[in-house]
Parts: structure tokens; C-alpha cells; sequence
């Protein structure tokens, strides 16, 4: 009984961060399904996204100071909701802009859309360590998701319990969203084949532009949630988008419940890890991964796809 | 080719008069020797490897490590660290040369930062943040004479020695039926498979021979630093090393990540000292070569000399023809 509440919290923040990861796991995979492009640039956008958020609920974020005015007048809770909603359509309008550079990469060589999107990755980067400034930051918290919570016998932190709880929510509306609207169908359709979609009529490089946003807008959310966790610098892009590329190859490209899954093994996998044994608690993804990868090449429910050309 | 050794061959003399120093030469000529291995990979068999950094890092911890515990001699240690750099490619290959495409870029990630946060985090062995200290630049021993290579101007003469070396046996590799294979496996492999073509063998072999190279050219560097560190194994780095054989045209040119090299570090200087966010620039500058000329600067090069021949061919033509290639062109 005293191991298994020893085990409690390292399970339940694995979970928590594995449901993260899934969040930013499938914007980067709707952005493969339809555009055929690896994303390097998407843990910019999540960065991005926080530093957003940032901009609109600290006094020094950098925006006019008219603006700063009006919304330091509001609540935090308000601030932090306009955030949660503001920062990723801002973030996702900038992932608009990667797109129309992108264009001319399609039907090429999958590997320059792989390059472009990391020199754009490096370009955010370094422009957000202009804007912000290289040192870490934090942005306040409302107090209704700060301090513990009562768990039985156990204190678990209440903010990490809104993040579950809201990337559930996320996760949730994304599979409604796919599965139940015909704007859902559309982009399955075209991640499956998106010259076809195009010959059928749909409008494909305004498909691909929302497609590209709304990846961005996931990874903005995702960022912003993931602050209070792991904090933000310029550089904790790289910390998302590698366990967002390990997720969506070990569950299997273009499948929503592969990504879901691989992103709470990962999560608990990470966090098990880190509970035993800190150092390895990074190396424990990789090693994961490649055991699933060797013996399922397509990962846990991956189906054939353009990746394998 | 004769031109790239006449340029660095006579580099040490007039590269302090336009302002550098010896050392950049240095730090040009080993990343040269990396990426013209690299590009073995990237540019002639077509496998993006975006965790290359751990094999150089490899070389040159294997260098440090050689030189403390077993036999501070420099043939001997760049030999431990070129094997231990194959060594680890070669276990590597076995996992992912039946992969292709993006798949394979994902794997060597998975492996990159694998062996990146064992490095950083085996400290007992490998000094993990801090880095391997105190690694010397051993003498050349050639048998009747052994030469002191402490200074930097001396030290890139060796490295010199050493670029020309592998350059040679680079080319020699990518102009043998070993490099027309891979070649054609980069064209299409199916196809090769078809032929008889032991399509994963060739694969992994051209990946240990680029795991090799970087090793050796680790190796160096960790001799330039004094120290092993563990920075140049992480995935930023990794992926700097394919921005720059891209950014040179390492597609299309035996000679093109030379080029992206020169171009990364004098960016790196020149633009470095007027502002620090010369990163910046410089991912903006790739973004442009990546959108309007993914074949780098030695595609504009031999883009620009085709023009220049179809002219003169026209010019010979006379002009009725020349009005009927205008009228084609048009069309």
C-alpha cells in the first residue's frame, strides 16, 4: 500500500503529461495527414503560444500599453481565459504565414518541407529571445487551479489536475470535431488523399492553410497549459516537439487513438521513470520507442502511409 | 577540387590579413571533413540523418577517454575514436537501414538523443555538462620525426593533411561502383532491389562509413577544443550540420557542404559581430534557399554555368534557331 502511494503521483503526472503530449502530438499530426510536411517548427509554435499568453497577462509582456491597460483592469481568471483563447489564435495566424511559405515546397521532396520548418523553427526561437528576453519566465496563475487538492490519503498539485482535465476536454472535442462535422471529414479525407480531395472540388490551399493553423492553434493551447509545468524559454520548443515526433511514430501516423495512447505510455513511461530513476527519465522515450518501432514498424496503429515513400 | 586545396592550402597565409585567425580555418576544416561525410549519407544515398552530432560527439569522447586510460598516441587515439564512431554506427545501422525516408530521419533522432542524454548524464565517464577537460593536441609521429602541433597555425597544417586525405577517399567512395549503387538507391530503390541489389546493406553501409567520418572528424575537434563536449550531440546541433550541406548544395555537388561550411562560419563571425542575433539572420537566409533554391549555392552555380553554355551554343547557332529556342522557351 505505502509503494502504491508512493507510485500515485508519478502516475498521475505521467498521465497529466501524457495527455499534453497527446494535445500537441495531434496538431502535428493533422499537419502531416493533410500537408505531408513534419512540422519541425511546432514546438516554436508552442512556445510561442505561451509567450503569447504571457504577453497578455503579465504587465511586462510587451504589448502597447493601452492594451496592457485593458486587460490588467480584468480579473486574473479572465485574463488567463482571454489568454487560453486569444494567444492561440494569434499563435495559429502565424502558423498561417509558415504554410504560405511552405507552398513551395509541395510535391517535392519531403525532406525541404522538413528544412524550411527548421530554419523557421530557429527563426522563432531567436525572435522570441529578442521579444521576451533569454531568461525564464512564469505567468501567474488564477487561484481557483493553484494549490493541492485531497486525494483520499494523498495531496496531488490542483493546477496539474486542470491540465488533465482540460487536455481531456481538448482531446474530446478534437474527436467530435473530426469525426462528427463534414470540416472534420474533409481534412480526414484529405489527410488520406489530398489531391483527391481537391479534384472533388474543395478548395485544397485554403484547406491546407486552416489545416496548418488550427495544428498551431493545438500547440499554442498546449503551451500554454504546459507553463505552470515546465516553465518557458525560448528553447522549450525542442522539449515538444520531440516527444510529439516519438508519439506519433509509436502510435502509428494518421491515427487519432495511436496518438492518444502513445501519449499517455509515453507520459507514464516518463513519469515511472523519473520516479526511479531521474536521469533516465528522458532516455526512457527513446528506448521505448525504438523497442515498439523494431518490432511493429508502424507503430501501434499506424496504417501504410505517404511517410514510407 | 585542386581549387578547394589551393584555397585552404594557402589559407594560413593571407588569413590573417583580411582579419580572421588561424583557428576558424581549424574550425572550417573539421566541420568540412564532418559534412563531406555527412553528405555521404544526406547527398548521395538520400537518408536523412538528423542525429548525427552523436557520432562526432562519439569520436570525440572516444579520443578524450583513448588518451587518458590507454595510449596518448595520436594514431592511436584518432584510430580508437574513428572505431568506437563505427562501432556505435554500425549497432545503429542494424535498427534502421531497412527504414526509409522519414522513418529514418525519426530513428536517428530516437538514437541522437539517446546517445545525447546518456552523455550528459554518465557523468563518471564522461563529465556530463562539463565536459571532457584537458584533452591535448598530440604530437605527429611519423617514425623519423615527431612535430609539436600545440600552435594553431601548426595544428592546421595536420588538419589540412587530414581534409585532403578524406576528401580524396570521399571521392574516390562516391565514384566507385559502391557510390553508384547507393546513388541509384537514392533514385529509386525498389528498383535496386529488384536488380539484386542488397538494398539494406549498402544503406547501412553507407551510414557506418559517415558514422566513421564523423568520428574522425570528432576526434579533431575535440583536439582543437581541448575538451570533449557534450553540445555538439544534441539535436540543434545535428540539425545545423544538415542545414549547411543544404545550404551549399550538398544535393547536387560533391563540393557543396564545403561551400555551406565557409558561408556558417564566416556568417557566423562577420554577422556574429555586428549583432548577436545572427541566428536569426541566418535561418531566414536558409528559409530562402530551402523556398526558391532547395539545391543550395552549387545549384545556382551550375544553374548559372548551364545558361551561360545554352548562350553560347545558341550564340554559335546563328539566329534563326536561336528565335526558335526563345519561341520554346516562351511556350
Amino acid at each position: 500500500m505505502d509503494s502504491l502511494l508512493f507510485l500515485l503521483p508519478h502516475l498521475l503526472n505521467g498521465l497529466a503529461l501524457g495527455l499534453l503530449f497527446a494535445l500537441i502530438a495531434l496538431g502535428f499530426m493533422l499537419i502531416i495527414g493533410v500537408m505531408e510536411v513534419i512540422n519541425l517548427a511546432h514546438g516554436s509554435l508552442f512556445a510561442l503560444g505561451a509567450y503569447a499568453a504571457l504577453a497578455l497577462m503579465t504587465p511586462d509582456g510587451g504589448l502597447p500599453p493601452a492594451m496592457v491597460a485593458l486587460f490588467q483592469a480584468l480579473p486574473l481568471a479572465w485574463r488567463y481565459a482571454a489568454a487560453l483563447v486569444l494567444a492561440p489564435l494569434a499563435v495559429a495566424i502565424v502558423g498561417m504565414g509558415l504554410e504560405l511559405c511552405l507552398r513551395r515546397t509541395y510535391g517535392r521532396d519531403p525532406l525541404y518541407g522538413l528544412l524550411l520548418t527548421f530554419g523557421a523553427a530557429l527563426v522563432i526561437e531567436e525572435l522570441i529571445r529578442l521579444a521576451w528576453g533569454p531568461t525564464e519566465r512564469f505567468i501567474p496563475m488564477p487561484q481557483g487551479i493553484t494549490g493541492g487538492v485531497m486525494l483520499g490519503e494523498l495531496i496531488y498539485s490542483k493546477y496539474r489536475m486542470f491540465a488533465a482535465l482540460f487536455a481531456i476536454a481538448m482531446i474530446a472535442l478534437l474527436w467530435l470535431f473530426l469525426e462528427r462535422t463534414p470540416y472534420g471529414a474533409i481534412i480526414k479525407a484529405g489527410a488520406h488523399d489530398s489531391e483527391m480531395v481537391g479534384a472533388l472540388g474543395v478548395n485544397l490551399p485554403r484547406l491546407r492553410l486552416f489545416v496548418f493553423g488550427f495544428g498551431s492553434l493545438l500547440a499554442a493551447i498546449a503551451g500554454i497549459v504546459m507553463v505552470p509545468i515546465w516553465g518557458i524559454r525560448p528553447h522549450v520548443g525542442v522539449d515538444a516537439v520531440v516527444p510529439a515526433f516519438v508519439i506519433i511514430v509509436l502510435g502509428g501516423v494518421g491515427s487519432f487513438w495511436g496518438a492518444v495512447i502513445a501519449g499517455l505510455l509515453v507520459g507514464m513511461v516518463v513519469g515511472l521513470t523519473g520516479a526511479f530513476a531521474t536521469d533516465w527519465s528522458l532516455i526512457s522515450m527513446y528506448m521505448l520507442l525504438i523497442l515498439v518501432v523494431t518490432f511493429r514498424a508502424r507503430g501501434l496503429l499506424g496504417k501504410k502511409s505517404i511517410l514510407e515513400a | 577540387m585542386l581549387i578547394a586545396f589551393a584555397v585552404f592550402g594557402s589559407l594560413p597565409f593571407w588569413i590573417t590579413e583580411i582579419g580572421l585567425y588561424h583557428y576558424l580555418g581549424v574550425e572550417i576544416l573539421i566541420w568540412c571533413i564532418y559534412e563531406l561525410g555527412f553528405n555521404l549519407l544526406l547527398g548521395y544515398a538520400g537518408l536523412p540523418s538528423f542525429g548525427h552530432g552523436a557520432y562526432f560527439g562519439i569520436g570525440a569522447y572516444a579520443f578524450g577517454l583513448t588518451q587518458f586510460n590507454l595510449w596518448p598516441n595520436l594514431w592511436v587515439c584518432l584510430a580508437a575514436a574513428i572505431l568506437a564512431a563505427t562501432l556505435f554506427g554500425a549497432v545503429v545501422a542494424c535498427f534502421i537501414s531497412h527504414r526509409r525516408g522519414i522513418y529514418f530521419a525519426l530513428m536517428t533522432i530516437a538514437f541522437g538523443q539517446m546517445f545525447f542524454f546518456i552523455a550528459s548524464k554518465w557523468t563518471s565517464v564522461t563529465k556530463g555538462e562539463d565536459g571532457l577537460l584537458n584533452i591535448a593536441r598530440l604530437p605527429v609521429e611519423l617514425g623519423f620525426a615527431a612535430y609539436p602541433i600545440q600552435r594553431n597555425a601548426a595544428f592546421y597544417w595536420f588538419v589540412f593533411a587530414c581534409f585532403v586525405v578524406v576528401a580524396v577517399l570521399l571521392w574516390r567512395i562516391v565514384n566507385s561502383p559502391f557510390g553508384k549503387v547507393i546513388q541509384a538507391i537514392k533514385q529509386n530503390e525498389l528498383r535496386m532491389s529488384f536488380l539484386g541489389y542488397r538494398v539494406e546493406l549498402y544503406k547501412g553501409a553507407a551510414f557506418v562509413l559517415s558514422c566513421a567520418f564523423s568520428g574522425f572528424a570528432g576526434a579533431l575537434f575535440a583536439m582543437a577544443q581541448g575538451g570533449a563536449f557534450v553540445q555538439v550531440m544534441n539535436l540543434q546541433w545535428s540539425g545545423v550540420i544538415v542545414l549547411m550541406t543544404l545550404i551549399g548544395g550538398g544535393l547536387v555537388s560533391f563540393w557543396g557542404p564545403v561551400l555551406g561550411t565557409i558561408l556558417y562560419f564566416v556568417a557566423r563571425d562577420l554577422l556574429g559581430a555586428y549583432t548577436a542575433t545572427w541566428l536569426l539572420w541566418f535561418g531566414l537566409m536558409f528559409m530562402l534557399v530551402v523556398m526558391f533554391k532547395p539545391e543550395g549555392l552549387a545549384g545556382l552555380w551550375r544553374d548559372l554555368r548551364r545558361r551561360g553554355a545554352t548562350r553560347t551554343n545558341a550564340a554559335k547557332a546563328g539566329a534563326q534557331p536561336s528565335a526558335l529556342l526563345a519561341l520554346l522557351r516562351a511556350r
